[in-house]
């Protein structure tokens, strides 16, 4: 059961970014695999401020300032990729897609190789260091607020889609862009909605996980987005609640095989049978619609 | 008095294949204005370069006298022009009402909105009972009400629909034509209808033939009726 | 006959590159060396992801496979030949297994397999002591003790992996991995697999990728924990190569591996060193964004500007009979229905397309098939050519179609072409001839590789068989053109001909005349008459131009919502009163 609560919490900050993706693929029908780095990048600036101070002001940033610089950061790199990159590729097969984002990741990461070194930054906690016991199981504050967070990502997401027309709006551009677009729906909007909403979450799980991580790595986050990249295909990529469900599965499995195995990296290969079970047996994702991908 | 959409020698094409060339139809306020053609004459692709999906490669549409060529369909739907596309470009996974609320996405005035909901029920009462229903779940003809339904909400001054009676029986193809007399008569909107069937034609003041991306055939008043002849020689040619 | 002087370059290019051992320092060599095995690995993505369109991200990590094999084989004791050799097949085969998801699925869910493999080989395959194998050692046999010569058999393996992109690139294994990557599914009516063709591109790459790894294991021996190259980082950067260099490009992708790991050492200097990464990765999504085609494209423009290319001499095609294919006996006995289609139907969801649809083709006939929009034409040739879920029966020279694969029904006698065609834009006019003959390119994919003799003689006949079909067409001028760059109208009867050239007996032909003007039409018409007369072709056409039925068809079928509503001689069925309904719409 401690276990479990455990799994979930890192499950969670998966779901943050999972959510993500999803949503920029169902609004733009492309696959991200840069929501990592992403998030990264923003975490890094502000990690960066809060250890050496804000470049011309020499304020040193607060830790949980960390947290809103690391989302401010992702949004506004989510904002650039679609308005430069991803939005000319709209009309192009998708595989060409794929590869540019995998060409964003590989060029933040490697900024960021750059400019903060390539040593593991030390990441601590932006909430603070206190702990919950829940179940048997022991948590830390990112953990917590990660759960909570997702939690609170759901909903909001839920009435956003539900109860407000830019809402309708996108959920008429994941069903048809071309009748959207006719019906006067601001579909470039609807792109960069999606792709800004998608870096936010990216660097709020960013900021989250890494204290768990026991830091910040450039390339780490390309790592731990294929939990979240897994955690999307087995709940389905057109699908958010399928990416918060799979995503949590994916952190509880990680975390109980970790846990009963001492050898390293069995996670890994946990997470590498599962989406390949995942893709053989129902490629489609556990909650994604037929002919999606 | 200026016609509310004129076009002037449109052509257009898919990359190297050009399918239109040199079309050009003008429409009045409120007359209906059929235009035929047998499939690959260049019918959807009209529309679709006078709606901004294409870009024209030559000739202009001009909308109230306003150039508005290539111009991006939410432009269009503000200036009161609006599109049923072919296959009625259902949103699938909404429901009846989500969509009819999507029609009205340009439209700003509350009050607006809510009395084009009460003439979209009123005209069309089966909608009214299935308002929460999944569109994708409508029969074709219920499908085909939601569509003229919806493209009414933003009150239109100009409707362009795409073969309509697709995929429908002759009966509800019936249906639709009479739905689109009444809306002409009733909504003050104008309609190009553009059709393979030659029922349109008992709807229309004025007829255009197209033809391999070229305008055949016009006919006005009472000549459009006897235009089922010639069609048929358009569709089937001379042997028949 | 004069030599093509472009021919000149590679021979320039090798003799210039065996050159640089007496002119460089070993430290340098080592460098270009490790460019080298970076090409390598480059040129074996390249294959997967421009030719066959699967993307990997796994390659680092079969880089790293193969390097640990050859590693644990030699340390065991067997030769330095054998470890390679080993490499390369284990690689080889590792990459087929990562490349299984691919048979259900397609190109962006199979990148994050490989993605899951990349972060697993990582985290858990290199971190074993057994796998990395810190204690045991390759050792070079005596002949490569030198990093000259080292380096040399860098070139060597270099040579042929450019020899074997070669191979595959002119025979059937190149033309059925584009097949894939562009028309997918479609690529069975030319008799194409695509289930076993996508898993020979992952193994080849593989093996191609193995090959390097094996060249890396030489150079140091022993790698134990040193597994930096065989990181994302790294496969990310083979990515950035590939498409910078220039998909399908060589040579852009040898300047491109030179450029991101060979210039920073060694110019010299931190500012490259640190940056040309960095700047390869933004070039990476620049060319993605731009879609100039690489350094290979550019180069390969200056060239072509430069000393044109000559035309190559078009094979004779006097002697050369389309109509002579090799078929068991059974199938070229006279029969009297040529196709019997009976109580044929298709469903799709809750929509039934063809309604119990029963009709004949004689042999020698031209059947016409028309009907309004969405009667169920095109429906009834992908019913027959397996594209569609069926019931029924429909036999052809009394075999049950339906239980035969489409693949296989090209080589009973079938063929055809698609509404909105069927063809590879990407590849030049006779590059799809060949490939719409791959039926009758009846050797095994993988030994064509090898360039054995049978399968050189089998190609030249095929090529043969292309151009006499383009002559037929009047398009031979063409066959070096690349088809997407043709008017539509030549585009479409390049279908044809292809279909044509694979050497049918029943012929297919989806709206053959749509988007051709009326004197195009006429002509078109005709020469269904000449394939019927000089090549004893029949015909089944779907025709939304009426008129060109009338003219040459002998007996017309009308469907009308999947349902059949007349047949009989042209001339009646137009006069048929449901069918100018059906028409017109109005009700008879």
């Amino acid at each position: 059961m401690a276990e479990l609560v455990t799994g979930l919490s890192a499950g969670a900050a998966y779901a943050l970014v999972a959510v993500g993706i999803v949503l920029i693929f169902k609004g733009t029908r492309a696959l991200s695999f840069a929501q990592g780095e992403i998030g990264a990048f923003g975490l890094f600036i502000g990690l960066r401020w809060s250890d050496r101070g804000v470049p011309g002001f020499g304020w040193h940033l607060p830790l949980l300032m960390t947290l809103f610089v690391a989302v401010a950061v992702g949004a506004l790199l989510g904002f650039v990729v679609e308005r430069l990159v991803m939005r000319r590729l709209v009309h192009r097969p998708p595989l060409d897609g794929v590869i540019a984002t995998l060409g964003i990741a590989l060029f933040l990461a490697l900024l960021e190789k750059q400019w903060f070194g390539a040593a593991t930054q030390f990441a601590p906690s932006p909430v603070g260091s206190w702990r919950v016991r829940v179940f048997g199981a022991t948590l830390t504050a990112p953990r917590v607020v990660a759960l909570l967070a997702a939690a609170a990502v759901a909903v909001i997401l839920y009435l956003f889609f539900e109860r407000t027309r830019f809402g309708l709006g996108v959920r008429a551009t994941t069903d048809d862009a071309t009748v959207a677009r006719l019906l006067g729906v601001p579909v470039n909007q609807v792109y960069r909605f999606a792709w800004v909403v998608g870096g936010a979450l990216a660097g709020l799980a960013a900021a989250l996980l890494a204290p768990a991580f026991g830091g910040l790595t450039p390339f780490a986050q390309t790592s731990f987005s294929i939990r979240s990249l897994a955690g999307a295909v087995i709940g389905g990529l057109d699908s958010i609640w399928g990416a918060i469900i799979g995503s949590l599965a994916v952190g509880v499995i990680e975390t109980y095989v970790k846990g009963h195995s001492s050898i390293g990296g069995v996670d890994s290969l946990a997470v590498l049978v599962l989406v390949i079970v995942t893709l053989v047996v129902r490629p489609r994702g556990v909650f994604g619609s037929a002919g999606a991908v | 008095m200026s016609p509310v959409l004129s076009i002037e020698g449109l052509e257009a094409g898919y990359g190297a294949l050009q399918v239109l060339f040199g079309v050009s139809i003008d429409i009045e306020a409120g007359e209906i204005v059929a235009l035929m053609g047998s499939n690959g004459a260049g019918k959807t692709t009209t529309l679709r370069a006078v709606t901004g999906q294409l870009r024209p490669t030559a000739g202009r549409v001009l909308l109230d006298g306003d150039d508005v060529t290539g111009r991006a369909a939410e432009d269009l739907v503000r200036r009161g022009m609006v599109l049923v596309p072919e296959g009625r470009g259902m949103l699938r996974s909404l429901t009846v009402e989500e969509n009819l609320q999507l029609g009205a996405w340009v439209v700003d005035d509350r009050s607006a909105i809510a009395a084009a909901y009460e003439q979209a029920y009123d005209i069309f009462p089966v909608l009214a009972e299935r308002r929460r229903q999944i569109a994708g779940t409508l029969s074709g003809g219920q499908q085909q009400m939601l569509a003229l339904a919806r493209a009414l909400m933003s009150s239109p001054r100009l409707l362009l629909v795409d073969e309509a009676s697709l995929g429908l029986s002759p009966v509800m193809t019936e249906t639709a034509f009479d739905l689109l007399r009444r809306i002409n008569a009733e909504a003050g909107a104008a309609v190009l209808l553009v059709e393979q069937h030659v029922a349109a034609l008992e709807l229309a003041s004025r007829a255009f033939v197209l033809e391999k991306g070229r305008i055949v055939d016009v006919a006005e008043g009472a000549a459009v009726a006897e235009m089922e002849e010639r069609l048929k020689v358009a569709y089937l040619g001379d042997g028949a | 006959m004069l030599s093509d002087r472009r021919r000149l370059f590679p021979l320039g290019a090798a003799v210039a590159a065996v050159a640089l051992t007496g002119m460089l320092s070993e430290v340098r060599l080592a460098v270009l060396f490790s460019v080298i095995v970076t090409a390598i690995a480059a040129l074996g993505l390249d294959l997967l992801v421009a030719r066959t369109g699967e993307l990997s991200l796994a390659h680092a990590a079969f880089l790293g496979v193969g390097a640990f094999t050859a590693i644990n084989v030699g340390g065991r004791g067997a030769t330095w030949g054998i470890a390679v050799i080993a490499a390369v097949a284990v690689t080889a085969a590792v990459a087929t297994v990562v490349g299984l998801p691919s048979l259900r699925i397609r190109g962006l869910q199979v990148a994050i397999a490989t993605l899951a493999f990349q972060d697993a080989a990582e985290k858990y395959l290199f971190t074993r002591e057994d796998v990395t194998a810190g204690d045991k050692l390759l050792s070079r046999p005596s002949v490569l003790r030198t990093d000259t010569r080292l380096y040399l058999l860098a070139l060597a393996a270099l040579a042929l992996v450019l020899l074997v992109r070669r191979r595959v690139t002119t025979t059937r294994a190149g033309r059925s991995f584009v097949a894939v990557r562009d028309i997918g599914e479609r690529a069975r009516s030319f008799g194409v697999e695509p289930g076993p063709t996508k898993l020979l591109a992952y193994a080849l790459s593989g093996a191609i990728v193995g090959l390097a790894g094996a060249l890396l294991a030489t150079h140091e021996g022993t790698i134990g924990t040193a597994t930096d190259p065989f990181r994302l980082l790294e496969s990310l950067q083979l990515v950035a190569i590939a498409v910078v260099g220039g998909a399908g490009s060589a040579t852009g992708i040898v300047i491109a591996a030179f450029l991101v790991k060979g210039l920073p050492q060694l110019a010299g200097g931190d500012f490259l060193r640190d940056w040309t990464p960095i700047i390869s990765a933004g070039l990476l999504v620049v060319a993605v964004v731009a879609q100039p085609r690489g350094v290979g494209g550019v180069l390969r423009d200056i060239v072509d500007r430069a000393l044109p290319k000559r035309a190559t001499p078009s094979p004779p095609v006097e002697g050369v009979d389309l109509a002579s294919v090799e078929r068991p006996l059974a199938l070229r006995l006279p029969v009297p229905a040529l196709l019997r289609a009976h109580e044929v139907s298709v469903t799709y969801g809750g929509l039934r397309a063809l309604d119990r649809l029963t009709l004949e083709v004689r042999k020698g006939e031209i059947v016409g098939l028309i009907g309004a929009n969405g009667a169920g034409k095109s429906t009834f040739f992908n019913a027959v050519s397996g594209f569609a879920p069926v019931t029924g029966s429909i036999r052809y020279r009394d075999v049950e179609l339906l239980q035969t694969r489409p693949a296989g029904r090209t080589a009973l006698g079938t063929a055809r072409t698609f509404q909105d065609m069927g063809l590879v834009r990407a590849e030049t006019v006779a590059e799809n001839l060949l490939l719409a003959q791959t039926w009758l390119a009846d050797y095994p994919s993988a030994l064509g590789i090898l360039g054995l003799g049978s399968t050189v003689r089998r190609e030249r006949e095929l090529r043969r068989r292309a151009h006499a079909a383009l002559e037929i067409f009047g398009l031979r001028e063409l066959a070096g053109e690349r088809l997407g760059d043709l008017p539509y109208g030549t585009m479409r009867r390049v279908e044809i001909a292809s279909a044509v050239a694979a050497g049918p007996d029943l012929l297919l032909l989806d709206e053959a005349t749509a988007g051709l003007g009326p004197e195009e039409s006429h002509a078109l018409a005709g020469t269904f008459l000449d394939l019927r007369a000089e090549l004893g072709l029949t015909l089944v056409v779907i025709e939304h131009h009426v008129p060109v039925i009338a003219r040459v068809c002998d007996y017309a079928y009308c469907l009308e919502s999947g349902v059949l509503i007349a047949e009989g001689a042209p001339v009646d069925v137009t006069a048929d009163p449901a069918v100018i309904a059906s028409f017109l719409g109005t009700r008879p």
